[in-house]
């Protein structure tokens, strides 16, 4: 009895401390049991929200692939036959979270013991930064990333990246251009790329793996290199300043090869900055001196006011206030048309241009693409320079090139155009057949026109000016250009811009070269001369006859003369 | 009774149930690791092409195997003169006996006889098959 109520007391004593006298317990009870349900219920909530978000979530590898690759993919870039320009290979980046190094000198001791390029004073400041993540070293090699890997040095990592290799070096540099650390484009074909919504995908995350999709160029690798090659051969033997060539397909605008040496090599992307090793062709505007003179003799032809039997006065210096016009192969007498092209007279090319008026010759040029910026996929372009004021004067200059500043790549363009029948085609670096050519062509001279044009080109070679570069078997036309450079304001008579126009064959016309060297000097073996015919004109010889038998031209002996074959098949 | 029964079925249909469930989902991790771990090869192995490749293109450059056959071999680029038609290939002789015979001699020998028989014109022939003989 006596325990029982000493229990009861007891009891009675802790309800009284916890709750008070008056409580209700049956009132509580039920408001625990409340509370209770409440709690477990918002447990149970919180697992099915977590279920439903673990089964709603994405594959969580992707996420982590996403990080894995940080400079992103590009696609391969191919020639014409398949041959690589670029491609993307996987390479390892080296990086350190400085916050979990414990040792730093022992660190930077490994590390600079495997990377002897690595600065030791600059590595330890990285790794004792307070940074999460810092880049140690880009892109290293296999090996030194499993000599790392041994060492077990702790906050020290890889990530695998895309690296851009470009195989052939320097061979298609102004072409492709290059990328610069990140893989974005920075110049060239590379920056058209990324122009081309590349660069948005990048910014998603979504151009991590590689492209599937190559992209063709018209380019072709081996006939790049041979041009590359006579060039570089060239610019040594005159001791030029510059060196370049270009060949496209007539029909379909394709730029076949287009070299301007001095180049550089897009692995080494720092040479691009020098500014003697810009690209030439499109990015420098140049007077292109007689080889304009076959766009003014097709004005006057396609005008119908002049024939090939029409002739001028080209007996005495064409006095023009107080500038006199000369000629270099001086005759002295009254000129036909065919006589005007392959003395190269400026005085009679200069007397068709004003026949026809300043107006006519300004439209002319006009349609034919000389006067506006020419652009291309390649993002460098470089304006025309046109006369503000164009009177009589300035037509009479630029009817034989000069005066008018044009970025060559438009100069072939034009001239492509007078070759292939009258179609002016936009140049291209990608493949194109004739079919999609045509779309864009928009006729500019008369076939008549063109085809009397071949016979000029033609006849050139085989009593002209261009004689040096009739490869036998192939049947080349060609036009030269000797222009002065214009120094301090005056055009100099030493710095000389020669230029060589070539159309194989002439008579069915394929391809056109251009060959350009800036400021050659005159050799013994040139008896002195440093005009257009003794040195760009044997160049374009060798480039020919390297160039035809890759361009699968077949040669065909014992074709007679371009006044039978060329014009008769006209009439 | 009956209720027992049912009871007993349904707890049956469902451990059946819970076992071939547990069975899909091990089999479907089993698949999706074989899937990644798949997707990893696919991956690595084309990353080696691409690399293989850019060696490729590499060693087959223009410029590199022109400064080789420079060096290692007397070939001189070709001349215009060396490419010819098909058209000017001269004609081949005729055939005076057929491919395959035992004894060229003997039919050659058996021939002349028959060309000799039968009219003089058989000497043009001899002529003709022994310059046809002489160049196989």
């Amino acid at each position: 009895m006596s325990a029982a109520a000493a229990l009861n007391w007891r009891l009675r004593l802790v309800q009284r401390l916890l709750y008070g006298q008056n409580v209700d317990r049956s009132v509580k009870s039920r408001a625990r049991v409340g509370l209770a349900i409440l709690v477990f219920s918002i447990g149970y909530a919180v697992i099915a929200g977590r279920l439903i978000q673990l089964a709603a979530a994405p594959d969580s590898q992707t996420v982590r692939r996403t990080a894995d690759a940080v400079s992103t993919s590009r696609p391969d870039i191919l020639d014409r036959n398949g041959e690589i320009l670029a491609t993307d290979i996987k390479a390892a980046s080296l990086f350190g979270e400085p916050r979990k190094i414990i040792d730093v000198d022992e660190a930077v001791e490994l590390l600079t013991a495997v990377l002897p390029d690595l600065d030791a004073t600059e590595l330890r400041e990285r790794l004792s930064s307070r940074k999460g993540f810092v880049w140690l070293k880009r892109e290293i090699t296999k090996k030194q990333q499993q000599e790392i890997h041994g060492l077990g040095i702790p906050g020290i990592g890889f990530l695998t990246e895309n690296k851009r290799v470009y195989p052939n070096g320097a061979e298609v540099s102004h072409l492709i251009g290059h990328v610069n650390i990140d893989n974005q484009g920075i110049a060239g074909i590379e920056k058209w790329l990324d122009g081309r919504g590349l660069a948005d995908l990048h910014m998603a995350g979504l151009a991590v793996d590689r492209m599937d999709k190559p992209v063709e160029l018209a380019v072709d690798l081996r006939v790049q290199h041979a041009m590359r090659d006579e060039l570089m051969a060239a610019r040594e033997k005159f001791k030029a300043v510059a060196a370049a060539g270009l060949i496209t397909d007539v029909r379909t605008g394709e730029i076949i090869s287009m070299v301007s040496v001095p180049d550089y090599d897009p692995n080494n992307p720092k040479e691009a900055n020098d500014p003697t090793r810009i690209n030439r062709l499109t990015t420098g505007v140049y007077e292109m001196g007689s080889t304009f003179k076959a766009l003014t003799i097709a004005m006057a032809l396609d005008s119908g006011k002049v024939s090939l039997s029409s002739s001028f006065d080209a007996r005495m210096p064409l006095r023009y206030g107080k500038f006199s016009i000369h000629d270099y192969h001086a005759q002295n007498r009254t000129l036909t048309v065919p006589e005007i092209f392959t003395y190269s007279s400026n005085i009679g090319t200069a007397r068709s241009a004003l026949a026809m008026g300043v107006e006519h010759h300004k439209w002319f040029l006009k349609k034919m693409g000389q006067l506006d910026r020419l652009r291309t996929e390649l993002p460098e372009s470089a304006e025309p320079l046109v006369p503000k004021r164009w009177g009589e004067l300035n037509t009479v200059t630029i009817a034989f090139g000069h005066g008018l500043s044009v970025a060559p790549l438009q100069a072939v363009m034009g001239i492509g155009a007078l070759m292939n029948g009258g179609m002016l085609i936009p140049p291209t670096f990608m493949k194109r057949s004739q079919a999609e050519a045509a779309k864009l062509a928009t006729r500019v001279v008369k076939p008549e026109t063109s085809e009397k044009m071949r016979y000029l080109m033609r006849l050139n070679t085989e009593k002209g000016t261009a004689g040096k570069a009739d490869v036998k078997g192939y049947y080349v036309g060609g036009k030269t250009g000797t222009s002065e450079k214009v120094v301090g304001g005056r055009y100099s008579k030493s710095k000389l811009l020669n230029s060589f126009t070539a159309v194989l064959p002439a008579d069915n016309p394929r391809y056109l070269l251009l060959i350009m060297l800036d400021e050659p000097k005159a050799t013994p073996e040139t008896h002195g001369y440093a005009t257009s015919g003794w040195n760009t004109v044997p160049v374009g010889g060798a480039v020919i006859s390297r160039i035809a038998p890759l361009l699968r031209i077949e040669p065909r002996f014992d074709l007679p003369p371009s006044q039978q074959l060329i014009l008769a098949k006209g009439r | 009774m009956f209720v027992r029964l049912l009871n007993i079925c349904v707890i049956a249909a469902l451990v059946l149930a819970a076992a071939y469930v547990y069975d899909i989902k091990y089999q479907s991790t089993l698949r999706a690791e074989r899937v990644a771990k798949l997707r990893h090869d696919i991956r690595r192995e084309r990353d080696g092409i691409a690399s293989l490749r850019a060696e490729w293109a590499r060693l087959g450059n223009p410029s590199r195997i022109q400064t080789l056959a420079q060096r290692h071999l007397p070939l001189k680029p070709f001349q215009t003169n060396q490419i010819d038609t098909f058209d000017s290939l001269p004609m081949r002789p005729p055939q005076i006996v057929p491919l395959g015979t035992e004894d060229p001699i003997a039919a050659i020998l058996e021939n002349i006889n028959e060309d000799l028989t039968a009219s003089t014109g058989g000497l043009g022939s001899l002529r003709g098959g022994g310059k046809g003989d002489r160049q196989q």
